[in-house]
């Protein structure tokens, strides 16, 4: 790539070590059924490097915690990602990259929903249109360059 | 009420189901997957519709995702239609064994295939893709299909193609929220209408019994009826091109599907539209003229000013089975199409499997 999107991103600071999750007393006892959370999903994602700075999803501020709504009894997560600029042509591989990671990590009955943050980027009905339909996504999937793309991305996340 | 029962589980796909495909005139289904293959499954024994088994595997024709397939109308012949941005078309060799072989492979769509729908006659074919076009195709003989035209004014991927149940007109539901009816003039293809009224991608529609109304399902969660008006019909519904009737929508039915819809199936038989999606549930509606004080039912002057004729038909849920593919999307439902197993509906979803059911009225 010759020039860069965005070629100064700002850099937010990581959490350290795997999970910034707080510790819970339901975490010791292995009977306890043990719900999917937001924490849990934004572990899963926050890893992931974007297409293209050496960065983590997280450093770029593109996944927050606070932006992922989970129902564990509802069997729905939805996550907002926020572009590091309203023009960036990668939004629609970083959120088939957070796609991809969910549907390889979360039990299958979870309906995932991916969107780029309300007012953040300037096509984001046609991204949001385009990262939720199943069918784009599983022709996307097919493409091995692309899924190569992806799979370099996801190759950090931990 | 009616109520749907679960007759069997077909399992032998590797990968989502995305379409079904009843045989024409016999217990056969044709079915195909993400997993590469089309299989056909047949009832053992047209008795017991409990048991079926999975007859022929249709291998190596396609390098990508199937994504729907499609039996011409006399059931000797079977469309593939693929991501791998080709249409098969498989015969039976009778002379060796049962197997199927693919006697010709339609090119021209520049990506993915979407869906493939022969016309009642079996004369026409028609194809959609992700690439904005629709194709029709002459079926000559020889198995060698002629592109009769191409058809470009969907602004988005082509999600679905329908052939009217008697006559040579086509729909197309698109990705860019639209339905649009095509019409042959001397073999000279154009849109005749376009329906506008869902608010995102129009997964799936189909056509009544009679072929004057038409059924749509889409991502904003909605099916919608569309009924034909022909000029000078009694409702005083204009037709502005000359000669032309048009679509409008005669029903909105919402809240009744939490995610996207992607199939819907008007039975030719009894009536009843069966739809699915990603809620996981199939549900089951029954068309009935809607009263004189339904919502949105417009006024004999409203519509006259207005121009449209509101809602003229209320769809009453009549059944649902949640989670019928567990917790996975439902990627399709076909009704049986002729009287002798009318009752029996087919579904494909995420989970892999195929499953059939009876509606049954206690």
């Amino acid at each position: 790539m010759t020039t860069l999107i965005n070629q100064n991103p700002i850099i937010y600071e990581a959490s350290a070590g795997n999970s910034t999750r707080e510790w819970r007393e339901s975490d010791d006892n292995e009977d306890s059924a043990d719900p999917i959370d937001a924490q849990e999903i934004f572990d899963l994602i926050r890893s992931i490097s974007d297409p293209e700075h050496p960065l983590s999803l997280e450093q770029l501020n593109v996944a927050q915690r606070d932006h992922i709504l989970v129902s564990d009894e509802n069997s729905s997560v939805l996550v907002e990602f926020t572009p590091t600029i309203p023009h960036c042509s990668m939004a629609t591989l970083i959120g088939l990259c957070i796609r991809v990671r969910l549907l390889r990590c979360l039990p299958s009955r979870f309906k995932v929903d991916i969107s780029v943050r309300k007012g953040t980027h300037q096509s984001e009905h046609a991204v949001n249109k385009q990262l939720n339909d199943k069918e784009r996504v599983a022709a996307a999937l097919e493409n091995s360059h692309l899924l190569e793309v992806v799979n370099q991305c996801l190759a950090t996340a931990t | 009420m009616p109520r749907l029962e679960q007759l069997a589980v077909l399992q032998g796909h590797e990968d989502r189901v995305w379409c079904t495909a009843w045989h024409p005139t016999k217990p056969i289904m044709a079915t195909c997957s993400g997993d590469k293959t089309v299989r056909i499954w047949q009832a053992t024994n047209a008795q017991d519709p409990t048991k079926w088994q999975c007859i022929n595997v249709l291998e190596g024709g396609h390098k990508r995702t199937i994504r729907s397939v499609a039996w011409s109308p006399d059931g000797r012949q079977l469309a593939t239609g693929s991501f791998d941005a080709t249409t098969g078309i498989w015969e039976r060799d009778e002379e060796y064994g049962d197997d199927y072989e693919c006697v010709a492979t339609l090119e021209g769509h520049e990506n993915e295939t979407k869906s493939i729908a022969w016309s009642k006659s079996g004369a026409l074919l028609a194809t959609c893709s992700r690439d904005k076009s629709v194709w029709i195709w002459e079926v000559e003989e020889d198995n060698d299909f002629e592109c009769l035209s191409v058809l470009q004014e969907h602004t988005q991927d082509v999600k679905m193609v329908a052939w009217h149940p008697t006559e040579e007109l086509l729909a197309s539901a698109s990705y860019d929220d639209t339905i649009k009816i095509w019409k042959d003039d001397d073999d000279d293809w154009y849109c005749s209408d376009t329906l506008q009224g869902h608010d995102s991608t129009v997964w799936a529609i189909d056509f009544s019994p009679t072929g004057d109304q038409l059924v749509s399902a889409s991502a904003d969660q909605t099916l919608k009826i569309w009924k034909r008006f022909a000029p000078g019909n009694n409702m005083g519904i204009m037709t502005p091109r000359r000669g032309e009737p048009v679509w409008k929508c005669v029903a909105t039915v919402a809240g009744q599907h939490d995610r996207c819809i992607y199939s819907v199936s008007w039975s030719k038989v009894h009536g009843l539209i069966a739809s699915a999606g990603a809620d996981n549930k199939i549900r089951l509606f029954e068309a009935t003229d809607a009263r004189p004080d339904a919502p949105g039912r417009l006024t004999e002057d409203q519509q006259r000013t207005m121009n449209e004729p509101g809602v003229l038909l209320e769809a009453m849920a009549v059944a649902e089975v949640q989670e019928a593919h567990g917790m996975s999307d439902i990627n399709s439902v076909a009704w049986y199409p002729n009287q002798e197993h009318g009752e029996w509906l087919a579904s494909g979803g995420d989970d892999g499997t195929v499953r059939i059911w009876r509606v049954v009225r206690d």
